[in-house]
């Protein structure tokens, strides 16, 4: 230690000794899920030998896109502190309405509609958020049955479909296509989440919903406006989902009223897994990429040993569990404290 | 406990040796000693981060010594959680509040140990309503034993502390800043109550940043600087500059020092103006280089008023003006973009955002001049620029700009918070309550840079519950109650008798009357 050290006060060592510690815990929050995907895909080639082969890793890809690129959104409602429950309703309902319009108008049309519908969904859970005062666990929540439920009117005469003729036109395309090796639905969900993080960190919007969910009063007073993180959030989720139902229905060619059950809590659990806080304020793209291929890999390996689906289930369960618990143990490490009191049950 | 031999005036009741505590990477209290004597009131005083509240989590049972020893009554005592500590009598009352807001009085005073019926193990509530009368009768106070908790005011729930710890019988009741959210009236019910528990034989030790609370009330003062102990005297041999010398470890300039600048053009003016109930018929004005301080009682309508100014309350009725024209901001947000800085009095629940870094905390209010030019994103160098300007000009004590806020002292999250208020680098500035719990050192830099502030011209409106800093800050004085503004103090008129007069007796005291006369 030199002299300079050593005349410090001893009140700013004991600062910088304690922030030293804490980095290592924000290190764990951005990168403890990837460091966990890397060791699991080092671990494949033992447990499932055919898992790195091209073909699989492509389809593995494919399959994550949907679930990631609506994540990116719920990262948003997440760190602002709020739920969209309705996700898995919003994806039925505009995959529905995606397919009724390429079969009306093509692709283009298609396309519009998604979006379209999305935003549309994220306007109506904003509204009842923002202009009912209604809790967004509550308002989504309800929304969920809704969206699910006009879905299931507009199929009431069987699944909408994309007709097997169309199988070379652009729109289908988006769902089968590989540039470089690489799925389309990927290479849109890499595009999404990179703009996610733009957005997050490097826009005026998103440092203010990072503030909204780290204290929504205190925002109050830096000029921030509720409805406006609201609306910016909901509506976000949305436009997510809107994409994300591009890259969804190109892949599994029907959609009804029960598509994609129980999608808003494999979103909801990606990010979380990826270490969002669910107390809102903090979000990590980084985290919530490498969880959502986290689940896709632990599923497709348990799927190649004749896993049951059951089984896979409460694997990702627990594994969700498991996260959860690391990350409160870290937290309580955080705090000054010694291990054992961090282990303790707080009374 | 029941047997314990009588101990004689001077013996310690409680002794401390050598107590270390240290946690990952800092050494909170380095061979600490202290002691508590039957019946007597020791004041522990001492910057923030001085080791205080380690110390007092100690005898709480919350945190444990890596070295040294605590005795009790000559036997080794080592909680091992708070429930051991109020077993032993040893009570001690957080700045926040264990108490359980839904409850009422006496629920709370007998949480966990409620006498119950034998058969239906229902609680006997006739009995713990009762009982909690009594102990409130014994500390001369009145509290209804069946009001709900959350309806209570601060010091009303802070007397249900004191009464639980009664409850338990405590020998020992540690009271942790007891005052700082207090009016001046409610302080001095709290002082009359300390010594009546002192007077039953009950040994207190009193935390407080108010020297002048210390010496009415002490008979023992104990200094921690830094995690160490400096000194211990009797309260007769030592007076406060020289307290303020041991916990600041060097001489602090005049409290109050002001460049009185002489009034300027007028920045803010309100005429009339109500809200509900809460405002009623304010007028008052504030010119650039003045501080304007807004006295009274707590919940007067002080920090109401300046959130109607800031836009955060609606105005029902009256007029503002800023800098000559029409005010009525709709929100915040409005209220920021003419200009106006904004300091709330509760830091932990309006002020600090926990979770992000300091320079975040800094930039929040003014997001769009970090922005860069060509993309119109937030630039991070521009950013740490921001960070580097407030660091230096607030002497910010941080290991650097992505510290959370929550991680610095009191002291300095209050000036980042005030940067924060800086920032929009308008005119006027509405500070509420700028150096609540704050140390004696970060008080005289706060203090110092309103001078600066308002010698560069700034308008100050400040709402201070800490009479003192009241009238040696301030300029002028409008003091509140019920909502209206009952007196307006300048020059000579700028004492504590004319505030506590206004605020409590309702007499109106007006400067500019007074001087027609």
């Amino acid at each position: 230690m030199s002299t300079q050290t050593m005349t410090e006060k001893p009140s700013e060592k004991a600062v910088t000794g304690r922030s030293s510690k804490v980095s290592l815990g924000r290190l764990w929050d951005t990168w403890g899920v990837t460091a966990l995907l890397v060791l699991l895909l080092l671990c494949t080639p033992a447990i499932a030998p055919g898992f790195l082969e091209i073909e699989n890793l492509q389809s593995v890809l494919r399959e994550s896109a949907y679930v990631g690129i609506v994540a990116v959104g719920m990262t948003f409602a997440i760190a602002s502190g709020a739920f969209d429950l309705s996700v898995g309703g919003q994806l039925a309902l505009t995959s529905v309405v995606t397919l009724m319009a390429f079969n009306g108008g093509g692709t283009a049309a298609a396309v519009a509609a998604a979006i379209t519908t999305g935003l549309l969904c994220g306007l109506v859970n904003a509204g009842l958020i923002t202009r009912l005062r209604v809790p967004p666990f509550v308002a989504t929540l309800g929304s969920l049955f809704v969206f699910r439920g006009i879905a299931y009117l507009l199929t009431q005469d069987g699944p909408q479909t994309l007709p097997y003729e169309h199988v070379d036109s652009p729109f289908a395309k988006i769902g089968s296509l590989n540039v470089a090796g690489l799925p389309v639905p990927f290479l849109i969900m890499v595009a999404v989440f990179a703009a996610g993080w733009v957005l997050m960190r490097r826009t005026a919007i998103g440092r203010r919903t990072l503030a909204y969910g780290s204290s929504p009063s205190a925002a109050r007073f830096c000029g921030i406006s509720d409805t406006r993180i609201r609306l910016f959030v909901f509506v976000l989720v949305g436009l997510t989902v809107g994409i994300a139902a591009l890259t969804y229905i190109t892949r599994v060619w029907t959609a009804d009223g029960s598509a994609q059950d129980g999608f808003e809590l494999k979103v909801i659990a990606a990010v979380v897994l990826g270490g969002t806080a669910l107390k809102g304020g903090k979000g990590t793209l980084i985290g919530t990429f490498s969880a959502v291929f986290l689940v896709s890999v632990l599923n497709e390996v348990l799927v190649s040993q004749g896993v049951e689906s059951a089984y896979q289930r409460i694997v990702l369960g627990c594994v969700l569990i498991v996260a959860l618990t690391i990350d409160g143990l870290r937290t309580r490490f955080a705090s000054p404290g010694s291990f054992r009191r961090a282990l303790r049950p707080t009374s | 406990m029941g047997s314990d031999p009588p101990l004689r005036g001077d013996q310690a009741l409680l002794e401390v040796n050598d107590l270390t505590v240290e946690f990952p990477g800092i050494r909170a209290l380095d061979s600490v000693r202290f002691d508590i004597r039957p019946a007597e009131v020791h004041a522990l005083v001492g910057e923030n981060g001085a080791g205080k509240s380690t110390l007092l989590k100690v005898l709480g049972g919350v945190h444990r010594p890596s070295s040294g020893e605590v005795r009790l009554a000559g036997d080794h005592y080592r909680p091992r959680r708070p429930a051991d500590a109020l077993a032993a009598g040893i009570a001690v009352i957080y700045q926040e509040f264990n108490l359980y807001p839904d409850l009422t009085v006496a629920e709370n005073v007998f949480s966990g140990r409620e006498p119950r019926n034998g058969i239906s193990r229902g609680i006997r509530y006739a009995e713990i309503n009762r009982r909690t009368s009594e102990l409130f009768d014994g500390l001369g106070v009145r509290i209804d034993p069946t009001a709900t908790v959350g309806d209570l005011t601060v010091s009303e729930q802070q007397l249900v502390e004191i009464c639980k710890a009664l409850s338990v019988d405590g020998r020992i009741i540690v009271m942790d800043e007891p005052t700082a959210a207090l009016s001046a009236d409610e302080v001095t019910q709290l002082l009359d109550v300390v010594r009546r528990l002192r007077e039953e034989g009950r040994s207190v030790v009193y935390v407080s940043h108010r020297l002048d609370e210390v010496f009415a009330l002490a008979d023992r003062v104990t200094v921690l600087r830094d995690g160490r102990h400096i000194r211990t005297c009797g309260i007769a041999d030592t007076d406060p500059d020289e307290l303020v010398r041991h916990m600041v470890g060097r001489d602090v300039e005049s409290v109050f020092h002001r460049d009185r600048v002489s009034g300027g053009e007028v920045v803010l003016e309100l005429a009339g103006v109500g809200a509900g109930r809460r405002l009623r018929d304010i007028s008052l004005t504030v010119r650039a280089g003045e501080v304007v301080g807004i006295g009274g009682i707590a919940g007067a309508g002080q920090p109401e008023l300046s959130q109607l100014i800031f836009g955060a309350l609606a105005i029902d009725s009256g007029t503002m003006s800023l800098n000559g024209e029409p005010f009525r901001p709709r929100d915040p947000g409005d209220a920021m973009a003419r200009g106006i800085g904004f300091l709330h009095e509760d830091r932990k629940a309006a002020g600090n955002l926990p979770d992000l870094s300091i320079r975040h905390n800094l930039t929040i209010s003014i997001l769009d001049k970090v922005r860069d030019g060509l993309t119109r994103l937030i630039a991070p160098a521009k950013e740490t620029d921001v960070y580097a300007g407030y660091h230096q000009r607030l002497n910010i004590r941080a290991t650097g700009p992505d510290q959370l806020i929550g991680q610095l002292s009191g002291g300095n999250q209050q000036k980042v918070l005030l940067g924060r208020a800086l920032a929009p680098g308008g005119k006027l500035l509405l500070l509420n309550e700028p150096t609540r719990g704050v140390d004696i050192g970060a008080k005289a830099e706060i203090h110092r840079l309103i001078n600066v502030l308002t010698a560069d011209g700034a308008a100050v409106l400040m709402v201070s519950s800490d009479l003192p800093e009241l009238l040696g800050v301030s300029d002028r004085v409008y003091v509140m109650a019920g909502g209206e503004i009952v007196g307006h103090l300048t020059g000579d008129d700028r004492t504590e008798e004319n505030v506590v007069a206004c605020a409590t007796t309702g007499r109106r005291i007006f400067s500019e009357e007074l001087s027609k006369r």
